[in-house]
């Protein structure tokens, strides 16, 4: 007698003879991966809901710690059915679709999964040294392990074999039975897995004009964005291989430490070719140009005295834009008398590396972003 | 996933244990014992005890708080045994247990399977799981023919209608539903209302109608009803003759759906049809498979087979572990029950004449062999009763204090709403409540399985719409709740669905949820409208 008791799904049994039976068993292994990947497809969609309403306001200041862990919250789901009991707090959920309980679904989105969502999201493209190829290289590390392989794993194999030992009875010191038997199943072995690594290291210049009052929305405005601006670099290069380095200036320019980058404020006169010249001179002096990416974003208010934007363009033009992959320039608020952004758009209006932008309201964020990291063709959109 | 020969020492116990199961008479299936990891195991668990399932996003949420709180150790991972009955059966070992764990999972298993076999619900049926796979297979060829979207759509309404699954109800879809296909068996209550010897009589509805003298009014509206009837049939395929509990049964067969639509139900019917049998059997079936688990486990440590019989008593015994009636714990309760049946077998306490001794003293002391085998009685139980009688004809006053059932600790009194009056005595600890009591609310539970008792009462409600009637257990349903089932139904149906509960009609219909107060109607009176052929509840 031939039994076809499965039907091509990994559990193949055959069955042969009423009274000589053979069973021949194709192993498999018993998943959800795919059931669990429409549910990850589900969260991820109601993160990209959430992602539309955090871009929509434009707040970004929930990105968490560099590379920490983001907690998402969404509203559970469950199978709405004829049921006795209270009603919860949330609706009944969406007809065919899951129903909700009231209750919340708590995850924690690794730092990584947020920033490409996000990345996604603004169409942020991935980016490169210009001759180098990709920033990330594919390495090999012994992390997992597995029943098959070469390296074995002693430490975890003894483990398991004591375990088994004692659980058959062979390992008893009670009646002084000390032999641990070495099973096949019980071996367990290092095998490798494929890990990304950044290739190359990066360095941010932010630079911040202090003549004005850095405070109330402003304040919260450069935060926001040099918030945004630090998560996006660590996620492409990796938080470790990124300095984030802060500048200030008035009539002079010198480098501060993160917190104090906000705190500082003068009135007076201004001048702000010479913190572009003091970055240039970091940046050529203490970095390796073949493999360091550079990185300047300004934020001021955009109220420049004589030939001080001319200066500026021309730093630009013959020391940053040669070794600089990105630099930035934002008017934040600007005012009747900005003109950093009016003179520089006569020499940079439309480059690949200058990117010029005018903040004026918070809904402004996302439009920044998008300037400052867009491929040319986006940026000019 | 490996066959348990590809192990030598469970493979040994599995000989062994199959050898003495055989000796002691056992009525067994085809079993084959396979051997999982954790994951595996939680995984299978999911699938509902089969080996594969078609992708759904319910599977995938639960798989993924699962693994979640295994790996935070929020959960334990280790689970004793699972088994698919049928024939053959497929059990499931968990590959972390001990050698003397699984040798206590296969006989236990050895228990369930044999139920399966001899139980009254019928349940054990051939290729089960087999027939499971080929669903699976159905569905995800259904997929591609559906489309991604509209497939977890569908899945997803349908997944509402699974509690409405219920094929050993009185009202389940044979009984009430009758169709040119299947055969309709005559409800009790009609069978009652005919005279015996009408029975005997040669079947001519002419000569019937002649013999009777009926007034030609009443003749003609029997002939009327009858001609009704099987336009209704000839019109619609089907006839709703009684209501009807098993209502995702009803869609199944009779949704207007696609193949691939309707192998979705098809599945999903039967993988949860099962479900019906364990609740209405539990006790029995938990406490057989306790009650054949120990006999052979004992045969296994007499011949040293296994070692660790001290553990295995801890692990019995914490299994075994007495809880108040309202949280049953079928193993203790279901194995204590046999043993104690075994008992009065054993002594003849089942016998007229002891039933009808008046000497207390003589009673207690009890000791005449009866007539009756007691293994070959308390078979004869399994293949004849449930639950629900099982406890009706064995649940003793005396056993309901000896079994702990009537003793709740006191940190439960407030949670539960218990009546103080019904409290006879207390310690420290607990109190304890009159056993006649917990008795009758254990027997209740078999009523309505503290679940809503929904039936389908009307299929051509509002234009073709499917009528719902919520029998009153002086519960009321989650209100926020019936707006979406009710769309799920109406989106299997594609057409109104209603639903009248409390006193209210719910309808359902062109994405628009409208609500309508009703005079209430008791379900008897559903009953008796329903037998006369007319509305049961009109809008």
């Amino acid at each position: 007698m031939v039994r076809p008791s499965a039907f091509g799904y990994g559990l193949i049994i055959k069955v042969e003879g009423a009274d000589n039976r053979t069973v021949q068993m194709q192993e498999d292994k018993i998943n959800s991966n795919e059931s669990e990947g429409v549910f990850n497809d589900f969260v991820d969609e109601k993160i990209s809901d959430m992602l539309d309403e955090v871009l929509t306001e434009g707040n970004l200041d929930n990105l968490g710690d560099r590379g920490s862990e983001i907690i998402i919250e969404i509203d559970d789901i469950t199978v709405p059915t004829f049921t006795y009991g209270e009603e919860g707090d949330g609706q009944g959920g969406g007809g065919q679709g899951p129903g909700t309980e009231g209750g919340k679904i708590r995850f924690n989105l690794p730092f990584n999964k947020f920033m490409a969502l996000l990345a996604e999201k603004l169409k942020l493209p991935n980016l490169t040294k210009e001759g180098k190829g990709k920033i990330k290289e594919v390495s090999y590390e012994f992390k997992t392990f597995g029943p098959i392989g070469v390296i074995l794993d002693r430490k975890r194999t003894f483990k398991r074999s004591l375990r088994t030992s004692i659980g058959v009875g062979s390992y008893d010191p009670a009646h002084g039975k000390y032999t641990v038997e070495f099973l096949r199943r019980d071996k367990r072995f290092k095998v490798p897995q494929r890990v990304e690594k950044p290739k190359f290291k990066a360095v941010v210049f932010y630079m911040g004009d202090i003549s004005y009052s850095t405070h109330g929305q402003r304040l919260a405005s450069e935060k926001r964005m040099v918030n945004f601006i630090k998560n996006w670099l660590d996620y492409n290069y990796g938080a470790r291989n990124v300095d984030h380095r802060f500048f200030v200036h008035d009539v002079k320019a010198y480098e501060v430490q993160e917190n104090e980058f906000y705190q500082v404020g003068n009135i007076g006169g201004t001048r702000a070719a010479i913190v572009f010249d003091l970055i240039y001179q970091i940046a050529f002096g203490e970095y390796d140009t073949a493999t360091t990416n550079y990185y300047g974003f300004y934020f001021g208010d955009g109220e420049i005295f004589g030939t001080d934007g001319q200066e500026i363009a021309n730093i630009l033009k013959e020391n940053i834009c040669p070794i600089f992959n990105r630099v930035g320039v934002v008017e934040v608020f600007p005012s009747q008398w900005s003109k950093l952004i009016v003179e520089l758009e006569r020499e940079f209006a439309g480059d690949g590396i200058v990117r010029l932008n005018r903040y004026r309201s918070n809904a402004d964020t996302i439009v920044t972003i998008k300037k400052l990291f867009a491929d040319s063709e986006q940026a000019e959109e | 996933m490996k066959l348990v020969k590809t192990d030598p020492i469970l493979h040994e116990l599995e000989a062994r244990v199959m050898w003495h199961a055989k000796n002691m008479g056992r009525t067994l299936p085809e079993i084959r014992f396979f051997i999982l990891d954790r994951i595996e195991f939680a995984s299978l668990l999911e699938k509902h005890v089969y080996p594969t399932s078609p992708i759904n996003m319910w599977e995938g949420k639960r798989m993924v708080t699962k693994k979640f709180k295994i790996e935070s150790g929020q959960e334990s991972s280790l689970y004793y045994e699972v088994v698919q009955t049928g024939n053959p059966s497929y059990a499931y070992l968990n590959n972390t247990n001990s050698a003397m764990t699984q040798a206590s999972v296969m006989a236990h298993v050895v228990g369930h399977c044999e139920f399966s076999e001899l139980n009254v619900l019928q349940d054990s049926n051939p290729d089960r799981t087999e027939y499971v796979m080929h669903l699976v297979k159905k569905v995800n060829m259904g997929q591609q023919q559906m489309g991604e979207k509209n497939y977890l759509q569908f899945w997803n309404a349908a997944e509402s209608v699974i509690p409405l699954i219920t094929p050993h109800s009185q009202y389940n879809l044979d009984r009430s539903v009758e169709d040119d296909t299947f055969r309709f068996h005559e409800t009790e209550t009609e069978d009652l209302a005919k005279p015996a010897q009408k029975m005997m009589k040669p079947f001519s509805h002419t000569m019937d109608v002649l013999l009777q003298h009926d007034s030609l009014e009443v003749v003609w509206k029997k002939e009327q009803t009858k001609k009704d009837h099987q336009e209704q049939i000839s019109r619609r395929g089907f006839r709703l003759r009684q209501p009807c509990q098993d209502i995702l049964g009803f869609l199944r067969r009779y949704a207007p759906t696609s193949q691939a639509e309707k192998a979705i139900l098809d599945y999903l019917y039967v993988s949860h049809a099962s479900q019906d049998f364990v609740i209405r059997s539990q006790i029995m079936n938990e406490g057989w498979a306790m009650y054949w688990e120990k006999k052979i486990m004992l045969e296994l440590f007499a011949e040293e087979a296994v070692k660790g019989i001290i553990d295995y008593a801890k692990v019995f015994s914490g299994v075994c572990s007495p809880r108040p009636f309202f949280m049953r714990n079928p193993y203790h309760l279901g194995y204590h029950l046999w043993n104690h049946i075994e008992e009065l077998y054993r002594d003849g306490k089942v016998d007229l004449e002891f039933i009808e001794e008046t000497d207390q003293e003589k009673k207690e002391l009890w000791k005449k062999p009866s007539k009756a085998e007691p293994l070959a009685a308390m078979e004869h139980l399994v293949r004849t009763i449930t639950d629900y009688e099982f406890l009706r004809r064995f649940l003793t006053s005396e056993l309901v204090e000896t079994f702990h059932l009537n003793r709740i600790p006191k940190f439960y009194v407030n949670r539960i709403g218990l009546n103080k009056d019904t409290i006879i005595r207390d310690s420290e600890h607990f109190v304890w409540i009159d056993p006649e009591l917990v008795k009758g609310e254990m027997l209740t539970f078999f009523t309505h399985f503290q679940r809503p008792r929904i039936y389908l009462v009307d299929t051509d409600f509002i234009d073709g719409g499917l009528l719902l009637y919520h029998r009153d257990d002086g519960q009321k349903l989650r209100k926020d709740w019936i707006r979406p089932t009710l769309k799920n139904i109406n989106f299997i149906w594609k057409g109104a669905a209603s639903l009248a509960t409390g006193g209210v009609l719910y309808t359902y219909s062109n994405n628009r949820l409208a609500e309508k107060t009703l005079p209430e109607t008791t379900f008897e009176q559903v009953l008796e409208r329903m037998k006369k052929s007319e509305k049961p509840i009109n809008a």
